[in-house]
């Protein structure tokens, strides 16, 4: 009975240490609650982009999510955090949409907008544009002019109607993925952009064949 | 041809500088083991002790394993690789004599090396001090490889390494029920090749545990204190699995009627099996299993 409990001591000062000391616990944040979100973000305005969505681990998984800080007057910086299953399965649906925003007032929101919802309609980075179909878009000012390509929009242009909607949505605190379901999971141009996630999505098929061919080819016969 | 000459010709320099290395490495030897002044410098006779014979050239193989250790970079200068192969191989065979002598200051607490070779020629004594000898020459060879050319870095992992090789020795009581200073008054045979199998198997062990990537000293000595953790957890599993597969019965058999020296050796053959395969199948647990990292795919 002792040797069982000298063993499981041994085991806890192995995990406390592996988890206190190990290197590779070190230099990455973890997160599990949208709160927790606003501590790694610096400046204002700013937006956070959920950009990737990963597992690793056989049996006990660890959830990792990447974000793309997009700020107002600065290029965009990404981080990567550690979160908690719970925490990941509560926001997969939001991939590809904004899901933090501080204005310039210091104010912060967690509704799951379209990305860089914080500046459309924000005179101070562009202007609305009436356009052929008899919609009002929005355009960036020149200076501003990477901030979509930042935000992963692709051939998106923000309207007029989407900005109401976004300004009541953000009010209830509502999540909206866009007039016709652009961003998010099932969101089209989200699929288009973040086609890394989709495909770790895709369960792999391994052809016997193939592979054994592969194997005899690389290991015995190259 | 030219060309080849000149190179057979540095290879053959070399080879004399190792040899007038090893001439340093006698005199140096004396240091440690002043009483054996007579026994360096008189003519050898191998067949005449061969106790002594095992523990004399025990330390001459080792030597030569912290040697093939080193480097010629002829292309830096001959000069310049010479005195290069010439420090490192003062530093090597200093730190190796130094370990044997706190190593066998260790083992043998209770036991001379008058008394046992030079007098009782025990042949316990001497396939230990052998295996230690080889033992501690692969473990600061390791060490000298991870330590890439820093002295600083070198003393803090050498210190390290034999602090952890001094206190895995402690633990043979634990794994066998064979008494060390008894059978070794005994002269038993069967001691020798148990405790050769713990020493070649912590050997292992350290290697395994000193393998990894070496980028800053304080993460890799952390990593080292973790996997000699690991290796502690490991162990035991390994140990109880040979032991039920195999349906190993660790305790005598008492319908035999054995003499106490085959039993003794019998266990002697068991113990160090065991101990070795376990310690190299956990060395394949702790040291190489790669889990890569999250970022190439992320």
């Amino acid at each position: 009975m002792n040797k069982f409990i000298g063993y499981g001591i041994l085991l806890l000062i192995y995990l406390g240490l592996s988890k206190s000391l190990s290197p590779s616990e070190l230099g990455i944040s973890y997160i599990n609650s949208k709160e927790s979100l606003s501590k790694l973000i610096n400046g204002a305005p700013s937006t956070v982009i959920l950009t990737d969505i990963h597992s690793i681990g056989f049996l006990i998984k660890t959830y990792y999510h990447k974000y793309k800080v997009v700020h107002g007057f600065q290029s965009y910086e990404e981080i990567i955090v550690r979160t908690s299953k719970q925490y990941s399965d509560s926001i997969k649906d939001y991939l590809g949409m904004s899901i933090f925003r501080r204005y310039p007032d210091g104010r912060e929101t967690y509704t799951p907008l379209p990305p860089g919802s914080i500046f459309i309609g924000n005179l101070s980075f562009g202007k609305w544009l009436r356009h052929n179909s008899g919609d009002k878009i929005w355009r960036f000012f020149r200076v501003y002019r990477q901030i979509p390509t930042f935000l992963g929009w692709l051939d998106f242009q923000p309207t007029k109607e989407l900005h109401d909607m976004i300004l009541i949505y953000e009010k209830e605190n509502k999540p909206l993925h866009g007039l016709n379901n652009e961003f998010g999971l099932l969101g089209s141009i989200t699929k288009k952009k973040y086609t890394p996630y989709y495909e770790r999505q895709k369960p792999q098929q391994i052809e016997i064949d193939r592979f054994l061919k592969n194997y005899l080819k690389e290991n015995f016969i190259k | 041809m030219n060309e080849i000459f000149d190179k057979l010709l540095i290879r053959i320099l070399f080879t004399i500088f190792i040899c007038v290395a090893l001439l340093l490495y006698k005199y140096a030897h004396l240091i440690f083991y002043p009483s054996s002044k007579k026994q360096v410098f008189r003519r050898i006779y191998p067949s005449e002790n061969y106790v002594d014979t095992m523990h004399f050239f025990s330390r001459l193989i080792g030597v030569s394993i912290i040697f093939s250790s080193l480097e010629f970079n002829e292309y830096i200068g001959i000069s310049i690789s010479a005195f290069h192969f010439f420090v490192w191989s003062i530093i090597g065979f200093t730190f190796y004599l130094v370990s044997i002598y706190i190593m066998e200051n260790i083992i043998f607490s209770n036991f001379e090396y008058k008394d046992e070779v030079l007098q009782k020629k025990n042949p316990a004594y001497g396939i230990i001090s052998f295996v230690n000898a080889i033992c501690l020459a692969f473990i600061i060879k390791a060490v000298f490889k991870e330590s890439e050319n820093s002295i600083v870095i070198l003393v803090i992992l050498w210190l390290f390494s034999l602090v952890l090789y001094g206190i895995s020795t402690k633990f043979f009581k634990y794994i066998c029920t064979i008494h060390f200073d008894s059978l070794m008054i005994q002269k038993n045979i069967g001691l020798g090749l148990a405790y050769s199998g713990f020493l070649f198997g912590n050997m292992v062990l350290l290697r395994s545990v000193f393998s990894h990537e070496h980028l800053q000293i304080q993460s890799y000595l952390i990593l080292v204190v973790l996997k000699t953790l690991l290796v502690i957890l490991i162990m035991p599993l390994f140990r109880a699995g040979i032991h039920y597969v195999f349906k190993i019965e660790a305790k005598e058999n008492q319908e035999l009627d054995q003499d106490e020296s085959t039993k003794h050796l019998g266990q002697g053959i068991y113990i160090a099996s065991v101990y070795l395969t376990t310690a190299l199948l956990t060395s394949i647990i702790v040291s190489q299993i790669h889990f890569g990292t999250i970022y190439p795919f992320f």
